[in-house]
């Protein structure tokens, strides 16, 4: 019976891995520079665009694709910095809704370029066959994108965990005031976070958008599941982020099928009790 | 406590705007004129599908000199969107502010049911020419397409035909998919037909927050179907037919009803290949009219003409008819019309003749099995057989 | 010297309302009365938002609660009246129970629990359907009488009347309230919280009952909605109103109820009339991009806490 759940299962790690991609943006740009970014979701359908319409059936066009959303959404965060330095010091509240007219107004340009569809790219013909999994059929580029988002993510993992740089983002995601403390330039942190975070999103759309396309939709979608991972990760913590963003995704895939009334609920439910347990720390 | 000029003047902008638009209204009592009322989406999920309403409905009005029953028609249209939240307020400023003769168009169930409600309420016919939900009452209510539980009803007798078999039933979790779905599983039930589904009721997808079918479809495997019929329209459909190729059901043959129209079968591709599924029309029938459809909306479009596209187009044959039955002379109102098309009789279409039940009010006609595959170097729905004479 | 534009701002718009239902056509004073329904929202949005000191995109939820239970009345044959005040108070319990964990928070926490409150509120419209109708909605709902023994409201003065009436009432009493000491108490909770803990008020007491109120009033425009629309779906609760009318208390001045009921007016005659067919998320966006940097003093109220 436990065969039953194994493909769910692994495709709830796919569905989690790439969550935890996009989600690591959120973490980092929310965690270091202190920016709800309510623009990410859109961020990452614009890489998924780009990716898409870049694909056309050859491992050439997948890697452009690629490049392309990482790039555009390097672009993005940097695009957003420079739209944030003039109302800086005015809070958080104040970027939330810049970034939010931000997603609202990129959202509608990105429909009036590529359409209302959901759109999914080419593939080239290895990837978009299904392959042998313990003796089930699973679509090849899943599988695939697995093993590439776990190279990823535990690169970024060794990243913040056994680098000077890992440890400089570790100490400013625990108290602000360190960037002086350290001798960083924080308008040098905050365009580097957002450009970085930027980039993530623009990749996981890219990589994505066979598994979860872009679409008017996509953008809320990708942003109100990346928030709950955020915050159910413990806002500001990578690792936290990870696990949570695996359970998220097991609540996706496995959920629905062993508990499809509660699912529903689950995700912002813990997110809820997770801001409640914590909010002491991140009262202000 | 003061208030800032600033927000006195926005208020009394906002007032005068508002007001504004009430004064370029203009009065429709013309006798030589008709003004119809057309909600379709034209933005949003079924963008795609709304268009081919509008340009089906354009077409009759281009092919018969911009006129209906030999009156000119001052044609407004508004847009849908996604569902009732945008569909009502839009379809009542047809009704309240331009006092539109009659309604035609909706896309989906839910605006259906909402737009009925307005439409009833206010006397105005409504010709219906795509989804259409089970109606307590069908006063003013008129319908070109069919009613959702159908296609159901016509496929269910081949499909226990030809599956040797259980058959496993999944569709999306709202009215118009619960419809859907009746029709075939009631159907295919009392035919003798075992569900393969578990607990042998149909299983539910949350809609529309469904792209990932892959937990579906590999619970579908761990059970011993033969065979799989759902119902999925826009995006879903795309996801599903997608996936399923690539799933470990990719074996067993998938039945279902819309699953492969329209503009979504490019985006299905090969995956779609060998899907048979159910509808009241296909773009290869040969009959006169639907000659002349084709040739006509292949002269406008390079894309395929659709059965949204043919029951928007007989909408408005509908209307140009009962429009004609009013004496020339007479102004046009909504309850003459609403008379006219229940006097209607056969209507010739491009989907083969049909007339209006008059039980449900919409069409009695017969259904088709199409078969996806290519034409030339184009995937299409190509007719395999005939299937049921089905409505009423 | 300050009173005269007020006091004459005040008298335009009250014979503004007066008149518009002989000049207006029937869609436009269903508009207004769509407004009227938005508005309290928005107003509602306003008072936690700007007066406590909350900001919150969960107001849809209070809400949803009270349209859907104004839509269960009217299928009972509830006259409006009715409907308002049972609306409003299962509102408040709801925003009560909710309150317990929102008035706990401050600043962007609090933006996400009421995310995360309006989110679980929406997804309930969705899966309860026996209750809700799913994503269908709640359709055929009955015109609503007013008051026992009156006709139907259909056409639009009726309906404006109605709407607009309640909405004032609502907001009047509000203001009122607002201008009491108990006004003052929940201003002082927003712009010292230590002050007040420490002068031996109960800070979150003060709050959860503001909370109430403004759930309350959400609540009744919840009622309003399902008189005019007469359907409710959960389209109408999402994430996208919470966000209008988040907007429309960023255009409107987060501490000012009638700035609100303004906003939400330049919000719903955008995205009506003057946006062309489906830009209207773009006229809307540049709208909020535009408003946070042009209007700060419209963030004035958010900003007088200490998070920046």
């Amino acid at each position: 019976m436990a065969d039953a759940y194994l493909i769910p299962a692994v495709n709830g790690v796919a569905y989690g891995l790439l969550l935890y991609t996009v989600a690591a943006g959120l973490t980092l740009t929310f965690g270091v520079a202190g920016v709800l970014n309510l623009a990410h979701g859109t961020v990452y359908v614009l890489g998924g665009y780009l990716a898409v319409s870049l694909s056309d059936g050859t491992w050439t066009g997948l890697a452009l694709g690629a490049l392309a959303g990482t790039g555009a959404g390097l672009a993005a965060g940097l695009l957003l910095w420079g739209m944030l330095r003039p109302i800086e010091g005015r809070g958080h509240l104040a970027q939330a809704l810049l970034t939010f007219g931000v997603a609202l107004a990129g959202g509608a340009l990105l429909v009036r370029a590529f359409g209302t569809d959901e759109l999914r790219p080419s593939l080239p013909a290895a990837l978009d066959a299904p392959v042998d999994l313990f003796g089930h059929r699973y679509p090849a580029y899943r599988l695939g994108f697995i093993g590439v988002a776990a190279v990823l993510a535990l690169c970024g993992v060794l990243l913040v965990r056994r680098t000077r740089f890992g440890a400089a983002v570790r100490a400013v995601a625990d108290d602000r005031d360190m960037v002086a403390v350290l001798g960083l330039d924080p308008r040098a942190v905050m365009a580097g976070v957002l450009a970085a975070g930027g980039a993530l999103a623009g990749a996981a759309g890219a990589l994505g958008a066979p598994i979860l396309g872009p679409g008017p939709r996509t953008a809320d979608t990708t942003l109100l599941l990346s928030l709950i991972i955020v915050v159910v990760g413990g806002l500001g913590s990578i690792g936290g982020a990870f696990i949570a963003a695996i359970a998220v995704g097991q609540v996706q895939s496995l959920g629905v099928i062993v508990a499809p009334d509660w699912a529903p609920y689950l995700l912002f439910a813990a997110m809820g009790v997770a801001l409640l347990a914590r909010r002491r720390r991140w009262a202000t | 406590m003061t208030l800032p000029r600033l927000r006195s003047a926005l208020a009394l902008s906002t007032v005068a705007l508002v007001a504004l638009t009430a004064c370029n209204a203009e009065d429709a009592g013309d006798g030589g004129k008709v003004t119809i009322g057309f909600v379709a989406s034209l933005s949003g999920t079924y963008q795609t599908v709304g268009e081919d309403m509008r340009d089906g409905f354009q077409l009759y009005l281009d092919t018969h000199g911009g006129k209906l029953g030999g009156r000119t028609v001052d044609l407004v249209v508004a847009d849908e969107g996604d569902g009732p939240q945008t569909a009502l307020p839009a379809a009542t400023r047809l009704v309240q502010e331009d006092e539109v003769d009659a309604l035609a168009g909706v896309v989906a169930g839910g605006s259906y049911a909402a737009i009925a409600n307005l439409a009833q309420e206010n006397k105005i016919p409504l010709v219906g020419a795509n989804a259409r939900p089970d109606m307590k009452s069908t006063d003013w209510l008129w319908h070109t397409s069919y009613i959702s539980d159908e296609p159901g009803i016509a496929i269910a007798p081949y499909v226990k035909e030809n599956v040797a078999g259980p058959v496993y039933a999944i569709g999306p979790d709202y009215q118009g998919g619960h419809d859907e779905l009746r029709g075939f599983v009631d159907t295919y039930t009392k035919l003798g037909g075992v569900l393969a589904n578990p607990d042998g009721k149909t299983r539910w997808t949350p809609f529309p927050g469904t792209s990932d079918f892959l937990p579906y479809l590999n619970e579908i495997a761990q059970t011993n179907a033969k065979a799989v019929y759902c119902f999925y329209a826009g995006k879903a459909a795309v996801d599903f037919v997608k996936q399923y190729a690539q799933s470990d059901v990719a074996d067993l043959p998938l039945y279902g009803a819309f699953l492969t129209e329209g503009a979504i079968l490019d985006a299905q591709g090969d995956s779609a290949k060998g899907i048979r599924n159910v509808l009241n029309y296909s773009p290869d029938l040969d009959n006169p009219a639907n000659r002349t459809f084709v040739a006509e909306w292949s002269a406008r479009h390079d894309r395929q003409p659709t059965t949204f596209a043919m029951a928007s187009y007989d909408a408005a044959a509908v209307l140009d008819r009962a429009i004609a039955a009013v004496p020339a002379g007479q102004d046009v109102s909504p309850e003459l019309i609403n008379n006219a098309i229940g006097a209607l009789g056969t209507i010739d279409s491009p989907r083969g003749p049909w007339q209006f039940s008059p039980k449900t009010h919409s069409p009695i006609q017969r259904w088709y099995l199409r078969e996806v595959a290519l034409d030339g170097t184009k995937l299409s729905n190509l007719l395999v057989e005939d299937l049921a004479t089905v409505g009423g | 010297m300050k009173k005269w534009p007020t006091l004459a701002a005040v008298a335009a718009v009250l014979v503004t309302l007066v008149v518009l239902p002989f000049v207006l056509r029937n869609f436009a004073l269903l508009t207004i009365a769509r407004v009227a329904a938005l508005g309290l929202l928005a107003a509602s949005t306003a008072l936690l938002t700007g007066t406590a000191g909350l900001p919150t995109l969960g107001q849809v939820a209070p809400y949803a609660v009270g349209a859907y239970t104004a839509g269960h009345l009217a299928h009972a044959g509830a006259v409006g009246l009715v409907q308002i005040l049972v609306a409003a108070a299962a509102a408040a319990v709801f925003a009560l129970l909710t309150g317990l964990a929102v008035v706990r928070t401050r600043g962007t926490v609090c933006l996400m629990v009421t995310l995360a409150v309006g989110e679980l509120t929406a997804i309930a419209a969705d899966q309860w359907k026996s209750v809700t109708g799913g994503t269908d909605g709640m359709a055929r709902v009955p015109a609503v009488r007013a008051f026992w023994g009156g006709e139907p409201m259909l056409k639009g003065v009726p309906l404006y009347v109605y709407a607009v009436g309640t909405a004032l009432v609502v907001l009047v009493a509000t203001w009122l309230m607002l201008r009491t000491r108990a006004g003052a108490l929940v201003r002082g909770c927003r712009d010292n919280e230590e002050r007040m803990r420490a002068s031996g008020h109960r800070v979150g007491l003060i709050l959860l009952l503001t909370h109430v109120w403004a759930g309350a009033v959400a609540g009744v425009g919840g009622a309003l909605l399902i008189a005019v629309q007469r359907y409710v779906s959960p389209a109408d609760v999402g994430f996208e109103v919470s966000a209008l009318t988040l907007l429309a208390v960023v255009i409107g001045g987060a501490a000012s109820l009638w700035g609100a009921v303004a906003g939400a007016g330049a919000v719903v005659a955008v995205r009506d009339n003057l946006a062309p067919a489906g830009q209207a998320p773009l006229l809307l966006g540049l709208l909020f991009v535009a408003a946070v940097y042009v209007l700060p003093r419209g963030l004035a109220g958010i900003n007088r806490r200490r998070d920046a």
